[in-house]
């Protein structure tokens, strides 16, 4: 990361690391507000996982330890990572996702700065393809006024897997909006059918709509203290956007509005705190802009044709992979050279 | 030129007699092995059917007493298919058919189901899918019990409603996560029954009767 | 052939240019086979059979085969194998035959198979080149067992299951559950798990070769021992 010539902020990796993770609280705090605390667990527990294998990886590979482990870029992947699997997930299954994230993708790529895919991402498409029936257990948010569990009863599912005498799963846990959307358009509902259903709320998820709103204040603040640069972010949502907007315009049956993506899944946070990780995106401007709208394009096709509710994560990786030949294709001209390319 | 046309002769001539040489050992083998390649593939068809339909409760030979099914919309069957009919002492036990989900999540899934003569499910297996492994897959036996949940179910107490998955209002049970999987196979079966009840006689017709209803022999 | 070639060849087989962790070749079927030890091994050893009996017969007639037409008489030869021993699989053991599916019949197109009739028994006679095709029947089904061994293990935390479809009904007791109570690691079966453990592998290798040559460097092998390496 510091060897990216692009980055002049004079500031330490440690300290951008902490302003990232702060400006991540907003949407953390919503998210408390609105679906209860079970996320402060797993982002613990993934929080310690990330800092002992980290701590073991850096002593294998006979590297300083304090220096590296004070860099916060763990604890990064970590929350990430939590904040994109369900909060009631067993507790197995956090330390299983980190510890892949850090171990393999981080470090066996040869640790931080030479990693080719965001480890964060790379833990989550190593759930949800390891354990998708896990994956799918999110809370329903307390203003629905459903069944809930209290705090405890959180815990032990999540520690001992074991729920309340009588309840189901299926009682205190719900689809995401993305994926009811998905499901119940292919039963043959319209969109406004299924947007009158309570789970939905002004612009997409009934309280996920507001934590995706947290995230985007918190980008926001990242985005004018400089920490990251607008391209990605900007490019990203306008192209999600755009292409969003012409299927609705011209369905609004069967394609939801532009603003339904940008409030859903995790375009939010994947725009302001994912794509802009600078060693996974590309170094110029340029490269930053067909990143990022590739990374849209991508977002859109695998939510709306693909297998997946959401597309964020693998739309990133599928990005990462081409970083390097966009880097080669939007590096400036060596001077005296007759073209860019060696 | 002579020589250019006889080193081409003489090439082709050996690799004719390669050929020839390879053709015949695998004539041989397959002379020594279809009879057994026959009667493998008998035996596991069999073995499938017999894991709906219990061996001990008929005493003709199911394989033979079969019958050409045309392609049917309720079936969701899109070309034909064979329907083998169990019998004890001459009378219908049960009818094995030949039936396909078309809106699994990922796409068709065969299905093999016995319906017994009083118009109950003996038992569905699922042949083959593509359901997200891991989570549509319980359908399987060999993950799952659950496809034995229609075991002995039937449309003769059971109208539409109850032949749905339990989200929908139905009796059927499915995991969470996963409801598009149960609720295409649900479908599927209480289709084929519909089937079964609007064809109960041309399927449980003997052999010769059967020729008239199939269009085939 | 005396003794020291067929040290080399045992050698070149097993370990030095193993077809799937040095040559890197025939990877469609080990990556898309090795999600269980059963597979895997069945799999390898049909394919060491094909390679056997192909080294082997190819070796006695290569000095009349023309050299245009040389690799259309080996893939000829290579068919008719692999051909046989599909008809004999689906006589034989039907349930294996079936999981294995097309695998079986790609065993042609496995470039390791053509690679050896190519490389070594066109130049070599019968003996060496069947064991050639042997010994790299076995490096492959080596690395085929312990890729199906390891994913198995972690996918599923069980060991030999699926035994009764190469072994008949009376196996079926023998599938070790090695983790009770597993979960299932479903990306260690899925492809992915493929690449990542083959990628290990390999790494693996590369770390015992690089700690071997290390110690060589620190106390010089006898010369003796050098030649058989060389």
């Amino acid at each position: 990361m510091l060897s990216s010539p692009f980055i002049t902020t004079p500031t330490s990796v440690n300290q951008i690391m902490l302003r990232v993770l702060l400006a991540l609280i907003p949407g953390i705090a919503l998210y408390v507000w609105y679906f209860g605390p079970a996320i402060l667990v797993s982002i613990t527990l993934a929080s310690i996982t990330a800092l002992a294998t980290e701590a073991v990886m850096l002593k294998l590979r006979d590297r300083p330890i304090k220096p590296f482990l004070s860099d916060h870029s763990a604890l990064l992947t970590a929350w990430l990572l939590a904040l994109s699997i369900p909060p009631l997930a067993p507790w197995w299954l956090v330390v299983v996702g980190t510890a892949f994230a850090i171990v393999v993708a981080k470090h066996l790529y040869g640790g931080l700065g030479s990693n080719a895919f965001n480890p964060a991402m790379i833990g989550y498409a190593v759930l949800i393809i390891s354990f998708p029936a896990h994956m799918t257990h999110w809370l329903t948010p307390h203003a629905l006024g459903g069944i809930e569990l209290d705090f405890a009863q959180q815990l032990s599912y999540i520690f001992h897997g074991t729920l309340p005498a009588g309840l189901t799963l299926d009682a205190v846990t719900m689809a995401t909006p993305l994926d009811t959307l998905k499901t119940q358009l292919h039963l043959g509902l319209s969109v406004s059918e299924i947007r009158d259903m309570p789970i939905y709320g002004r612009l997409a998820g009934h309280g996920s709509e507001m934590v995706a709103l947290g995230f985007a204040i918190g980008g926001l603040y990242l985005l004018f203290t400089r920490i990251i640069s607008w391209h990605l972010p900007l490019v990203y949502l306008g192209t999600l956007f755009a292409v969003a907007g012409i299927f609705h315009v011209f369905d609004p049956t069967h394609y939801v509005t532009p603003l339904f993506h940008w409030f859903s899944g995790a375009a939010m946070i994947g725009a302001f705190f994912i794509l802009t990780d600078p060693v996974t995106s590309p170094t110029t401007a340029k490269g930053k802009i067909i990143f990022a709208a590739g990374a849209a394009l991508l977002t859109y096709l695998i939510r709306v044709f693909g297998g997946f509710p959401d597309g964020m994560a693998f739309a990133t990786i599928l990005m990462n992979i081409c970083v390097p030949l966009i880097d080669l294709y939007t590096q400036p001209k060596v001077f005296g050279k007759k073209d860019g390319l060696l | 030129m002579r020589r250019i046309v006889r080193s081409t002769l003489q090439t082709a001539a050996n690799l004719v007699f390669f050929a020839i040489i390879g053709t015949a050992i695998l004539a041989a083998t397959y002379g020594m092995t279809h009879e057994v390649i026959e009667r493998t593939v008998e035996a596991e068809k069999l073995k499938l059917i017999s894991q709906i339909v219990p061996p001990a409760s008929y005493d003709n030979d199911i394989l033979k007493d079969e019958r050409h099914i045309e392609a049917d919309a309720l079936l969701g069957t899109t070309t034909q298919t064979v329907a083998h009919v169990a019998r004890r002492k001459g009378e219908p036990v049960a009818v094995v058919l030949e039936s396909i989900a078309p809106d699994g999540y990922a796409g068709k899934i065969a299905l093999i189901l016995a319906i017994r003569a009083n118009g109950e499910l003996a038992g569905v297996r699922v042949v083959s899918h593509k359901e997200t492994p891991g989570l549509g897959d319980y359908i399987e036996i060999a993950k799952n019990p659950w496809i034995t949940s229609f075991d002995g179910k039937s449309r003769n107490i059971w109208g539409d409603k109850e032949w749905q998955v339990k989200k929908d209002g139905g009796q059927f049970e499915h995991m969470a996560g996963a409801t598009i999987t149960p609720r295409a196979i649900v479908k599927a079966v209480n289709r084929s029954l519909l089937y079964f009840a609007a064809h109960r006689d041309e399927l449980f017709a003997e052999n010769i009767a059967a020729t008239h209803a199939g269009g085939k022999p | 052939m005396n003794a020291n070639e067929f040290k080399e060849i045992v050698h070149n087989g097993l370990w030095k240019q193993n077809p799937g962790l040095v040559q890197l070749l025939g990877l469609c079927p080990l990556l898309a086979i090795s999600n269980s030890l059963v597979n895997a091994v069945s799999l390898g050893l049909a394919t060491t059979l094909v390679m056997t009996l192909s080294s082997a017969s190819i070796a006695p007639v290569r000095s009349y085969v023309p050299n245009e037409i040389r690799i259309p008489v080996f893939v000829l030869i290579i068919a008719v194998l692999v051909t046989v021993v599909q008809y004999l699989m689906n006589a034989y053991m039907y349930g294996l035959y079936v999981v294995l599916g097309i695998f079986i019949p790609l065993i042609v197109t496995n470039c390791i198979v053509l690679a050896r009739a190519e490389s070594f028994a066109s130049k070599n006679p019968p003996l060496a080149s069947a064991l050639d095709g042997f010994m790299m029947g076995l490096g492959l089904t080596a690395v085929l067992a312990v890729l199906g061994g390891v994913r198995e293990l972690i996918g599923k935390g069980t060991l030999l299951s699926g035994i009764d479809l190469a072994l008949g009904d009376g196996a079926k007791d023998w599938v070790i559950h090695v983790i009770p109570d597993y979960h299932g690691f479903l990306l260690a079966i899925l492809p992915p798990g493929a690449f990542i453990g083959l990628g290990l592998l390999i790494a693996g290798k590369n770390w015992l070769n690089l700690r071997a040559e290390a110690k060589a460097r620190s106390n010089p092998a006898p010369l003796s021992n050098e030649a058989v390496q060389g």
